[in-house]
């Protein structure tokens, strides 16, 4: 028994929250300064983390026993000691949050091309699925040509019914039985046919990077790169985002000696080989949007909630009554 | 407007810096005159801070709230309206000399660090825009102001044998600074949670807001529970405000993160 009280003794008081409190910030100064993304989803950190939680939940606990005993020893500062416990369990609230998002969380990303359906269940796992299907993407510019807006027009499906038709875009998320959608990227499959001398057309939607084999001919044709406002000062970067001047940046190859390189224009036609042709239509947009389901969110908010409310009402409510309590407090750091 | 915007940063920057200059003067030999110009100094300075808002506003054709040349504006405008307001009432001008230094270091870092910032008219990028953008920013740079006129008044309270300057009065403001760090973080969090899909990411700025934030909390618990005040206290505020200057400048060009609006 002596043990377990001395340990919990130990786990519970302030001095070693303080202690860990300046590890964590010590940890985390260090992760941030090498290698953030290994260290802060590392073991390590996460017990630090935990073991910071466990202490909170005691040191609160303890409060919350002392709360009336200490109302009534200090009654003109009732707000204080509710704000002061409010900010308490607000952070353990936040850190209980963070923990079920850790466990139970799911992340994905969904890569929509317009016109197409994914069924949502296929990334995140849920007990009614549904499929989201995209109606159109959308980028909104600016004046000078700069990216305003991204809209992704979707459309929820749940047993082949609509059930809600939504825009996702930057600071709109959707939110639908509990999965939450964010506008993270987007990209462009382009539009490529070729013709050859049969005069048969052929038509592909080719991913950036990839090559068209067309027939009648051995070369190849590698579609590097659309660029959406080509400008020869700024090479392979595009000057802006708004499609001002598309091209599309193709090599042609035979084997795997290069044979050279251009910028076509969209429905130019370009000869690759003796009456083989390949011909830039256009491109077609697709979304890539973030899935996200976090059983621990509510918690988190509520945590958040409780300690910006705890925080204010704690500090500011009461700061000319410091005076009083120095002798009653100090007691209690163990 | 480029030109005019330039013209009135270098004047608030030598405001603030003579301000500074004066106080010093003022404070060793006790003139009167070089601490009222001082004050008029702090007056001036404001008003030039102020227009310098609102032509940034003008030139960018939005709230200055964007990138870190606005929001050092920002800091600094804070700072000295804050000081005013303690001036007035501890009725003493101890701590200006400190204040209007750090003030103007600040305007001097737009000027060499994020030159042609302010004349530039970039418009927000999505992510920016929402209107949590005005009440985080606002709240960051509230905190960071307060933070600074505590670090001020340490200072001065350090470097002097005899002092106005009451330890009360910088736990006071730091407590300020510290509730509206917490908003900051808090309200970051509910942001990003809707602009990134995550409420916490460790991306360098919110890791170090985090740890400037830790500090701090050390600073409150460690005064009231342990009682440490004045010299040691002091020396944990000028500690604590180099936390947020490398919060603000450290992880801007140290860095890399979803925070790099600069």
């Amino acid at each position: 028994m002596e043990i377990i009280k001395k340990v919990y003794g130990y786990l519970s008081s302030m001095k070693t929250g303080l202690v860990l409190l300046v590890l964590v910030g010590v940890a985390a100064a260090l992760g941030s300064a090498f290698l953030p993304d290994v260290f802060f989803n590392s073991w390590l950190f996460k017990l630090l983390l935990i073991i910071l939680s466990v202490n909170m939940v005691f040191c609160t606990a303890n409060r919350f026993i002392l709360f009336k005993s200490r109302l009534i020893k200090n009654r003109n500062r009732w707000l204080r000691e509710i704000g002061s416990l409010l900010l308490h369990a607000g952070i353990v609230f936040i850190l209980a949050g963070l923990l079920v998002h850790t466990y139970y969380g799911q992340n994905a990303q969904i890569a929509i091309r317009t016109g197409d359906t994914v069924d949502v269940s296929r990334v995140i796992k849920m007990k009614e699925p549904f499929s989201l299907h995209l109606d159109d993407f959308k980028v909104e510019y600016n004046e000078d040509g700069s990216p305003s807006q991204y809209n992704s027009y979707v459309i929820v499906i749940e047993n082949r019914k609509v059930k809600n038709d939504a825009v996702i875009s930057v600071n709109h998320p959707l939110n639908y039985r509990g999965v939450k959608f964010y506008q993270q990227s987007y990209g462009y499959l382009v539009k490529a046919k070729y013709i050859n001398d049969a005069g048969n057309e052929v038509e592909e939607l080719i991913k950036e990077g990839n090559f068209i084999r067309p027939e009648g001919t051995e070369r190849t044709v590698k579609v590097f790169r659309y660029i959406p406002n080509f400008d020869p000062e700024h090479g392979m970067a595009t000057k802006t985002l708004r499609p001002d001047n598309p091209r599309i940046i193709f090599s042609v190859y035979e084997g795997d000696q290069l044979l050279g390189v251009g910028a076509a224009q969209f429905d130019e036609r370009v000869e690759i080989d003796e009456n083989v042709y390949v011909v830039f239509a256009g491109v077609e947009p697709y979304t890539i949007l973030k899935a996200k389901s976090d059983p621990g969110l509510p918690l988190a908010f509520l945590g958040g909630g409780m300690f910006v409310i705890g925080v204010t009402i704690a500090l500011l409510a009461a700061p000319s009554q410091e005076k009083k309590q120095e002798g009653s407090f100090n007691k209690e750091m163990r | 407007m480029k030109l005019l915007i330039t013209v009135i940063i270098y004047a608030l920057f030598i405001t603030y810096l003579l301000g500074a200059v004066l106080f010093f003067i003022g404070n060793k030999s006790g003139k009167k005159q070089a601490l009222l110009t001082a004050g008029l100094m702090v007056k001036i300075g404001f008003v030039l801070n102020i227009a310098a808002l609102i032509v940034r506003a003008v030139i960018a054709g939005r709230l200055p709230l964007a990138n870190s040349s606005e929001f050092t504006l920002w800091f600094t405008v804070i700072i000295v309206a804050l000081y005013l307001f303690y001036e007035t009432k501890a009725k003493m001008r101890e701590a200006g000399g400190a204040v209007m230094l750090i003030s103007a270091l600040l305007i001097g870092s737009i000027l060499v660090l994020m030159k042609g910032q302010l004349g530039e008219a970039v418009p927000l990028m999505p992510a920016l825009k929402s209107p949590w953008l005005t009440i985080h920013v606002l709240t960051a740079a509230v905190a960071y102001a307060c933070f600074a006129l505590a670090a001020g008044l340490a200072i001065m309270q350090l470097a002097k044998a005899e002092t106005k300057i009451t330890d009360g009065s910088i736990h006071r403001i730091v407590v300020g600074g510290f509730v509206m760090l917490s908003l900051t973080i808090v309200f970051g969090a509910v942001w990003a949670e809707q602009a990134w899909g995550n409420y916490w990411s460790w991306d360098p700025k919110e890791t170090w807001a985090l740890i400037t934030w830790i500090v701090y909390a050390l600073y409150l618990h460690l005064r009231r529970r342990l009682g440490w005040k004045g010299k040691t206290a002091s020396i944990m505020v000028i500690v604590g405000f180099v936390f947020v200057l490398f919060t603000f400048f450290g992880v801007n060009y140290l860095m890399s993160g979803l925070h790099s609006y600069a």
